[in-house]
């Protein structure tokens, strides 16, 4: 089915809650109508296209009551069946309310039925609402900014690189020249130190120019914005605007903040403006704006270094397509004009909604789908148990009908009996949903970049009640448009089961729909399942126990010379493991799982050199001695950097295995020379160290290369230390021992290895958690769905059992054959469930991590689970059907 | 039900003074009103089809508007394309309501409560 025909499906579905009669005259007109509106949203954009299909939802929902009023206000019209019991309805609207009575009445009538039945459904329709409102944030709802469709980052690209920032001079360029953008911005976000108060801290920082702000949208509150020139590299003022939050916290709410001076990384700046409350920019919460020109490393906004992010609103009526060509002429332009440092250089746009929420799509879609199952499955049983309880009731029924009720009066009144149903499900359903929505929300903004607000909102409502109406309605069709076939002549004749067999036949269909939908879920479950246990098992190659890190970052004015900034870290050093309790300690640029971390090309000695762009990647660390004996990474071959190893000595570097072996396959790396672009030095191997995973668990082996902090000093760095127990105990001393260096170094991002690597694994273990509990729920559902089929058939075959018994069965026999019955179900289920598990699974490949979307193992598991626990609801209903006393079986009829 | 007098039908929901202005230009389809109702009120008023043929199903009952018998053009022969025109009812309903409003700006400007258009 197209995507066309699913949601002109989707709204004609919705039609059905107006009545008939409106129906009839405006169904067509209507559909084309939703029909013309869709292919105007597609035009636009597939968001567009969601936006639109939502408010013809909200549209039918709101205008579907009036409609209802006016059929019943109506004079009685040839759509209602005439109703000529004892009753006498005069009108539509006694119908309706004779209907609801009805329905009420029989559903408290049944009070064990009603709640097993409303809960079923509030479990599926309140997940499926939960899991909408995350879909609706994330996918739906615009992004907080001005013109979001439209806004785009830019990145630069280079040969096989992949997307990085973009150069500050470029930008400059392209902001002056372009054609096709309203305008673009530049960023840079990083910690600053706030000093010259009390204690040092830490602020997040947003070297920003100040178009970068207007595009976001941020405006003040208090004081004023940048102007373009302060922001500049060349005209660069030394101002300040602050947060909304950052200014209450950190300052107190300071009334006369506006014209003070803070010292940010040594350098006094004047605080000019406070932005309002709660803004986020798309990469971050900064506490402080910043000009982009106090950017600490000032290379970073040279020709030739893509140091900044950039941002950029495409005009109104240009096309994506237009601004990239228009872009990449300038690009091109630029590279004939700087061919040293711009060779190879291209550009590439990303709209700014992909960039956020792009790699959840397919997670949150994966989680729909599974509830979306949950509530079919849930759907299935309720149907379920009506059948059962319209064959209990068919005597009732055909009372009604030989008294005069139509076929059709009494497919209303059961029809009408579900939706109620359902509507209970929902309300207790919606209950369920704000809770999980609440969890969700906090669980999911952990890993975006912005808070895109997840609640259950109108939205969120709206689609609750059409899933409940729908639901009700799909539950509800079987059984309504069964009785509503019902051979009253028959009915009457015979006390029992008259058209039982149809019934029988039905139930036993949706029992095996129910069973193969749960296979097709517990498989994805289980890949999914198994993925993340590879993804546990992956060695980092490291010891990860007892692991702790933290971060501080120099101030360039204070340490503005390589010696000053090593003696600081020698010190450091010495001070950290002086503290008792830590076993060992050392520096390291880049701790793993942080998110830090650089990967450069390089050059060998003696092999023919290589453009930079096809040039082998090393991820290059720089360390203190001993980093690789506080973290456990085995020493394969030579030594680890030493304290003999410093400025004035020859450069050296320790390699993985991975770069040995890849680069070397048949002699030793020790004594090989290797060079880093755009440094000079040669780096002569000394060592050869087992291989670590450092920016993902499921990353491939990156080749590194380690060098010592003495020969590459660099302002940033962050502490590896092991502890003899838990280390965050010791957090607060390792902070006095680096104020003892320097009073007013801040140190932040106090982590142990564990929390690492519990974020290294993070998303994908909600994904899994959420797959694995519906998955269970969808089990546990067909399995009372089985449960449920086989106590009914058996108490209808009471009968049969006690002649069965008095001819001599023995108990284990009938349990046998009852077993026997419900497993050829089970069976047929299970052959439709792999079916469909194999025909959905292949959807989750780009989601599973070392294992196939068909692995065998995983789905004769999920297979035994099923039909393990299927078998248990069989046995239940076989031992009481064993048990029949055969003289009160006979007698009961 | 049907109302001889335009007057017992003041005032008029807003769309469906927007629906009869609409079709004071002769008749349209039901989309083709919507549309037109958007692009006039820029955007302002923005329905769905439940709430136009809504309001379409009122205003056939009340016979302010009936479905035309002929289409438009053979070429444009879609069964599902109704086309609905005003009644003199529904002209005379337009009429004696927009006399109403025109009163009422008329006596808001007088009290200096709004402006003339030309000057906002």
């Amino acid at each position: 089915m197209s995507h066309r025909s699913l949601l002109e499906h989707g709204y004609r579905l919705g039609m059905l809650i107006y009545p008939p009669s409106f129906r009839a005259r405006f169904g067509a007109e209507m559909t084309a109508f939703a029909r013309e509106r869709l292919a105007a949203a597609r035009r636009r954009s597939r968001a567009a296209v969601a936006r639109e299909f939502f408010a013809l939802a909200a549209d039918i929902v709101r205008s579907a009551p009036e409609q209802w009023i006016a059929a019943v206000q109506a004079e009685p019209d040839v759509d209602y069946p005439d109703f000529s019991s004892e009753n006498h309805p005069r009108d539509n609207m006694d119908i309706l309310l004779q209907d609801l009575r009805f329905a009420i009445r029989g559903l408290f009538r049944r009070p064990a039925f009603t709640l097993v039945a409303a809960l079923t459904l509030a479990l599926g329709i309140g997940a499926n609402t939960a899991i909408f409102s995350v879909v609706n944030a994330l996918l739906i709802r615009p992004l907080p900014y001005p013109n979001p469709e439209r806004m785009v980052v830019i990145y630069g690209v280079q040969g096989t690189q992949g997307q990085q920032g973009v150069v500050y001079q470029d930008y400059v360029d392209w902001r002056a020249q372009n054609r096709t953008f309203d305008d673009m911005g530049v960023f840079r976000g990083q910690s600053v130190n706030l000093t010259g108060r009390d204690t040092p801290d830490r602020l997040y920082g947003m070297f920003v120019s100040a178009s970068f702000i207007r595009l976001i949208g941020a405006t003040v509150e208090q004081g004023r914005m940048f102007t373009d020139v302060e922001t500049e590299v060349a005209t660069k003022a030394p101002v300040a605007i602050l947060s909304h939050e950052a200014w209450e916290t950190r300052f107190g709410s300071d009334p006369a903040i506006l014209g003070k001076t803070i010292i940010l990384n040594g350098q006094p700046n004047t605080v000019v403006g406070v932005s309002r409350p709660r803004i986020q920019t798309p990469f971050g919460t900064p506490d402080a704006y910043i000009p982009i020109g106090y950017y600490p490393n000032a290379a970073g906004l040279q020709r030739g270094n893509r140091g900044v992010g950039a941002l950029g609103t495409i005009k109104s009526g240009v096309t994506f397509a237009n601004a990239l060509a228009d872009l990449r002429t300038l690009a091109a332009q630029q590279e004939a004009a700087y061919p040293t440092t711009n060779k190879g250089f291209g550009v590439e746009l990303t709209p700014l909604k992909d960039q956020i929420v792009g790699s959840t799509r397919t997670p949150i879609f994966i989680v729909f789908a599974a509830v979306g199952l949950v509530l079919l499955i849930a759907c299935a049983n309720v149907a379920n148990l009506q059948l059962a309880r319209g064959a209990a009731r068919h005597r009732e029924l055909s009372v009604r009908a030989a008294l005069g009720a139509g076929r059709g009066r009494i497919a209303q009144q059961l029809l009408t009996e579900s939706v109620i149903l359902s509507m209970m499900g929902g309300i207790a359903g919606l209950l369920l949903a704000v809770v999980g929505t609440k969890w969700l929300g906090t669980v999911l903004v952990a890993n975006l970049p912005i808070d895109p607000g997840i609640r259950v909102d109108g939205l969120a409502l709206a689609f609750a009640f059409v899933v409940s109406v729908f639901s009700g309605i799909l539950f509800g069709m079987v059984p309504a448009w069964k009785a509503s076939r019902t051979d009253v002549q028959g009915m009457l004749r015979s006390r029992t089961g008259a058209g039982e067999h149809g019934h029988a036949r039905t139930r036993n269909t949706l029992v095996v729909v129910q069973l193969a939908l749960s296979l097709a879920l517990l498989s994805c479950a289980g890949l999914l399942t198994r993925s993340l246990i590879e993804l546990q098992r992956v060695k980092t190659g490291f010891d990860t126990s007892n692991l702790m890190t933290m971060q501080f970052r120099l101030p360039a004015v204070k340490y503005d010379t390589p010696d000053k900034i090593w003696a600081m870290f020698e010190r450091t050093v010495a001070e950290i493991r002086a503290v008792p309790g830590v076993k060992s300690a050392a520096l390291v640029r880049a701790f793993p799982f942080t998110g830090n971390g650089e990967v450069q090309p390089f050059a060998i000695e003696g092999q023919p050199p290589v453009k930079p762009a096809d040039a082998p990647q090393v991820q290059i660390n720089i360390i203190t001695p001993q980093y690789f004996t506080t973290m456990g990474i085995a020493q394969l071959l030579g030594r680890d950097v030493a304290p003999s190893d410093t400025k004035d000595s020859p450069p050296v570097a320790v390699v993985n295995n991975a770069f040995a072996t890849k680069m070397w396959p048949n002699e030793s790396a020790i004594g090989k020379r290797i060079q880093m672009i755009g440094d000079p030095r040669w780096w002569t191997i000394v060592g050869v160290v087992h291989d670590t995973k450092h920016f993902a668990l499921n990353e491939k082996q990156l080749l590194q290369a380690y060098v010592p902090h003495s020969q590459r000093p660099l302002i940033f760095t962050t502490v590896a230390l092991r502890a003899s127990s838990d280390p965050l105990l010791l957090s607060r001393s390792i902070r006095e021992a680096i104020w003892r260096v320097d009073r007013d170094q801040p140190v932040w991002g106090v982590r142990s290895m564990e929390s690492l690597l519990d974020g290294a694994v993070g998303s994908p273990k909600l994904i899994v958690r959420l797959t694995v509990g519906f998955a269970i729920v969808a089990l546990l559902l067909g399995a009372i769905g089985i449960y449920g089929m086989l106590s009914y058939t058996m108490s209808q075959r009471s009968h049969e059992v006690g002649i069965r018994i008095a001819l001599g069965a023995e108990s284990r026999q009938v349990v046998r054959m009852v077993v026997g019955e419900g497993m050829r179900i089970v069976a047929i289920g299970v052959v439709f469930g792999l079916l469909g598990s194999f025909a959905t699974t292949r959807l989750l490949r780009s989601q599973l991590f070392g294992v196939g979307p068909t692995d065998a193992l995983t789905f004769s598991i999920v297979t035994a689970i099923l039909a393990g626990v299927a078998m248990l609801a069989c046995f239940l209903p076989a031992r009481r059907a064993s048990r029949v006393d055969p003289m009160v079986a006979l007698r009961s009829d | 039900m049907s109302l001889a007098e335009p007057k017992d039908l003041h005032p008029l929901t807003p769309v469906v003074l927007h629906i009869l202005l609409t079709l004071a230009d002769g008749e349209r389809h039901g989309y083709a009103i919507a549309q037109e109702i958007e692009e006039t009120t820029d955007g302002q008023i923005r329905m769905g089809p439940g709430t136009l043929y809504g309001s379409i199903q009122r205003m056939l009952t009340s016979t302010l508007i009936e479905e035309t018998a002929q289409r438009r053009h053979p070429a444009d022969d879609d069964e599902r394309r109704r086309y609905y025109r005003i009644t003199p009812l529904g002209k005379r309903a337009l009429e004696s309501e927009l006399q109403r409003l025109s009163r009422v700006v008329r006596l808001a400007r007088t009290k200096h409560l709004l402006r003339d258009p030309g000057v906002a």
